[in-house]
């Protein structure tokens, strides 16, 4: 071997090297092509300052651009609002597309591109007055046709509207003037109104769906009306947004907001210490306590609608007995678990739904009683019991962890219930087996209703909702609660419908088709240099009108 | 047609036989995974009609023998199909991530070829000495600790206490210290322990100890009489450690929120996004195998004893 060979290997790094070079010219993944409104200014977000000096996002003088990241952990799957399942993902989007009402902090459906709507006597139509002088970020006017335009795709079958069901009692959408838009039903639905909150029922600019690289069933570069203008989106790592100049409302005070996509939370967790990002959500759940302690950084532990049970088969020969399941309520102390386990990031739950839903009546409570659980398994004919008990691992906050707590807490009154885990889809597909092919006894899950409604939440105890139908995975079936969900369902007296709902929380409460555990707080972590950050009760936070202390 | 063209012709037919095989075992094994991805997709909130018309929408209706054929057809125009999760084409999902990927793989690569080349040589010269010991204690060290611990304390002492460097993202040109440290920690041991040993070896042979006796100076004897020659394994452990580097960067990925294709594979696995991780895992798979070409090659080029033809 000689020199020579040295030299072509040296020629050869060297060419990797003007590879590195060109691809960290055009590196991070090129942005997906976004071209601007025209009212927008061409210019690129601000750089942000150089990460020795910790990034400020002070008033400063002379034009400087406020930016203010959020980290978030995952990337979104879609920003089209009607393709929408994620609340996360929702919670970006709403900065780019508004909704005809929204849901306030807690939980009341208030004002926002209609001014007031009106729900006819026999529940048949819903009459929307919609805000006059909104523009949408392309220019378009918002008006009735807008809205009229914006339902009908929601309702189109084929565009993919995952969460379509609450909007198909909807047959026709009339225009009656230009700010008038009048819905006709096919039955009546109450919780419509509400659900016109969510996502997925978003104002899009009818124009930009032929624009921008969209098409009319996938849209990939939103074009709202909401104070902030989609800008840019680099695929698993930020997008970018930024203040538009003519929204109609308050504008909001930083000029953009960047939403970094960080999966994980101890990455995000260290990101807002050192000062590169002001907000993040779910942090590491066991860091609670210390950046409780931490002056720096303010934790908001928000509640949500999102109700953490263990659903246990109904239709099993054991667990078919009601005092069997009742035993299980009073043999965890789930307020210990909430504690020590999840850090105070939870509210025991005293209905089968969280307090932040319409419809919600508190109802009972199971307190911690082993001896009772005992007694009670011994009148149903056992002394100990062998079931099978399976959670996910990472979809909820502390969710296996608890778990485990949880099979602690059972083996103590004899139940011997070791917890297995696996990937989501996997036990998705395990849990809404259909009843002859189901073999879980005892399952952990999560539900949040999208708007915050008792009817997506009873679902969970409607018999025909059940596998394979539906996700009501305890195969519960009561013929009294079906009646009661259904008829709420129609129900157009408020009064009335609430009524219904308690009445059917009673049953369920006292049957115990789950373990009722906890409704999950949502955990908000941001820089003690803000103000202005809340929440919303469904696992949103609320930082619009974020600004320097 | 000289000897060169018909060897380099036979591997890349080879290599095409081989990705055809990838992506038929691909398809079979995401097919055997539970889980439904039009439910993944729609979300637990979705009723069972949205998910059938989803269904619909992505052709896993279909049977089985059905769905190959068309993925395959499709595949051999050069057509990766649509993306389950995103609606957008899997070559364009792909494409906005392999750049991220690349850049980490090689920045990474060459990091560890640099640091792990000069340790072993370091080593191997001074056989027994203190920086022996420490070499192989650190790289020991370097082969056992997992990445997703060493990156998170790199980001806390370097983003957290120090302040100097970004802890995650990839939006400026220092976001890439820490991950790509993290990821060479690995490669750059098993390079250092294997020129270490490479380089023993041949420091042993008889043609050093007839360099030694002529007289030469001990550097020209190390790097032109024995690292030329200890080269083979060190570039063959080198071209290993960058394929897989390129598909095994996940975890790196994901604790630096790094936008790689690593942290799509993952994110689409989870989503039963079936289209994407087929294409994912052939691109993976294009590049490993032209990774390997590319390192016989260069055999060639470093002992002029290999021919090829």
């Amino acid at each position: 071997m000689t020199s020579r060979t040295l030299a072509r290997i040296a020629v050869l790094l060297q060419a990797l090297l003007v590879i590195v070079l060109i691809l960290s010219a055009c590196a991070p993944g090129a942005p997906t092509p976004t071209p601007q409104p025209a009212q927008q200014p061409a210019e690129q977000p601000q750089e942000e300052p150089t990460p020795t000096s910790p990034p400020e996002p002070t008033p400063t003088p002379k034009k400087e651009r406020t930016v203010f990241r959020i980290a978030v952990g995952i990337d979104p799957d879609t920003l089209d609002p009607v393709a929408t399942t994620t609340t996360t993902v929702g919670n970006m989007v709403d900065y780019v597309v508004e909704t005809l009402v929204r849901i306030d902090r807690d939980g009341n459906i208030q004002p926002l591109l209609a001014e007031s709507w009106e729900v006819s006597e026999d529940g048949l139509t819903v009459t929307f007055y919609l805000r006059q002088g909104v523009k949408f970020h392309d220019g378009t006017p918002f008006n009735a046709e807008a809205v009229k335009f914006n339902i009908e795709r929601m309702l189109d079958p084929d565009v993919r509207v995952p969460i379509r069901t609450p909007y198909t009692p909807i047959e026709r959408v009339e225009v009656v003037d230009e700010y008038t838009v009048r819905l006709y039903l096919k039955e009546p639905s109450a919780p419509l109104v509400s659900a016109f909150s969510w996502t997925t029922a978003g104002m899009i600019s009818p124009a930009s769906v032929e624009q921008f690289g969209n098409t009319y069933k996938n849209v990939q570069h939103p074009v709202g009306t909401g104070p902030y203008v989609f800008k840019e989106r680099v695929k698993g790592e930020r997008i970018v947004v930024e203040k538009f100049e003519d929204y109609w409302g308050e504008k909001p005070y930083y000029d953009v907001v960047e939403f970094r996509i960080v999966p994980e939370a101890a990455t995000r967790e260290s990101l807002l210490l050192a000062g590169q990002v002001d907000l993040i959500i779910l942090p590491p759940a066991a860091d609670i306590p210390a950046l409780q302690q931490n002056p720096d950084v303010e934790v908001l532990l928000a509640p949500s609608d999102r109700t953490i049970f263990i659903a246990i088969n109904n239709l099993d020969p054991v667990l078919k007995d009601k005092r069997v399941r009742q035993a299980l309520n009073y043999a965890v102390d789930k307020q210990a678990i909430i504690d020590k386990v999840l850090f105070g990031a939870a509210d025991l739950m005293d209905a089968p739904m969280a307090p932040s839903l319409f419809g919600y009546c508190p109802v009972g409570e199971y307190p911690y009683d082993p001896d009772k659980a005992k007694a009670l398994l011994k009148e149903a004919g056992y002394e100990s019991l062998e079931l099978n008990f399976i959670a996910p691992t990472g979809r909820y906050v502390q969710d296996f962890q608890a778990a485990q707590a949880i099979a602690g807490y059972l083996a103590e009154v004899g139940i011997n219930a070791p917890v297995s885990t696996m990937d989501w889809p996997s036990y998705v597909a395990t849990i809404v087996a259909p009843p002859e092919e189901n073999t879980t006894q005892l399952h952990y899950l999560g539900w949040a209703p999208a708007y915050l409604d008792a009817s997506q939440q009873m679902l969970q105890f409607l018999s025909t909702y059940a596998p394979p139908n539906g996700l009501a995975t305890s195969f519960y079936k009561n013929e009294q609660v079906d009646e009661l969900i259904l008829k709420a369902q129609k129900e157009t007296d408020p009064e009335v419908r609430k009524e219904l709902y308690c009445e059917a929380s009673k049953i369920v409460w006292e049957e115990a088709p789950w373990i009722f555990l906890w409704v999950q707080r949502f955990p908000i972590v941001y820089s003690a240099k803000v103000t202005g950050v809340s929440y919303l009760p469904n696992e949103k936070f609320d930082a619009l009108y974020a600004r320097p202390k | 047609m000289s000897g060169f063209t018909r060897y380099l012709i036979q591997r890349l037919l080879a290599a095409l036989l081989t990705l055809v095989g990838v992506a038929t075992i691909v398809f079979l094994l995401l097919r055997l995974l539970p889980g439904d991805p039009a439910r993944i997709i729609a979300g637990l909130l979705a009723t069972n009609e949205e998910v059938e018309r989803i269904r619909v929408q992505l052709g896993l209706d279909r049977p089985l023998p059905v769905q190959y054929v068309i993925f395959m057809t499709n595949l051999l125009q050069g057509d990766l199909g649509i993306s389950a999760r995103t609606n957008q084409p899997v070559l364009t999902e792909v494409m906005a991530r392999l750049p991220a990927t690349l850049k980490l793989a090689i920045v990474s690569t060459a990091l560890a070829s640099i640091f792990g080349i000069t340790a072993g040589v370091l080593a191997a010269t001074r056989r027994y000495s203190l920086f022996d010991y420490v070499a192989s204690f650190g790289t020991l060290i370097g082969i056992s600790m997992p990445v997703y611990w060493l990156g998170l304390l790199l980001i806390i002492v370097f983003a957290v206490k120090l302040r100097w460097l970004p802890a995650a993202g990839a939006d400026k040109p220092a976001s890439i210290v820490l991950p790509s440290l993290t990821l060479a920690s690995f490669s750059v041991a098993l390079i250092a322990r294997m020129t270490r040993a490479s380089m023993l070896e041949v420091l042993s042979q008889d043609y050093i100890r007839t360099a030694r006796a002529k007289g030469l100076q001990e550097r020209v004897i190390v790097f032109r009489h024995a690292l030329q020659n200890a080269f083979i394994p060190i570039l063959t452990v080198i071209g290993l450690q960058f394929g897989a580097l390129l598909g095994g960067a996940v975890l790196t990925e994901s604790v630096f929120g790094w936008p790689g294709i690593g942290l799509l594979l993952v994110d689409s696995i989870f989503a039963r996004d079936y289209p994407v991780v087929q294409g994912t895992v052939l691109i993976f798979s294009a590049l490993f195998i032209l990774v390997n070409l590319v390192v016989d090659i260069l055999y060639a080029y470093i002992d002029p004893r290999i021919h090829y033809g």
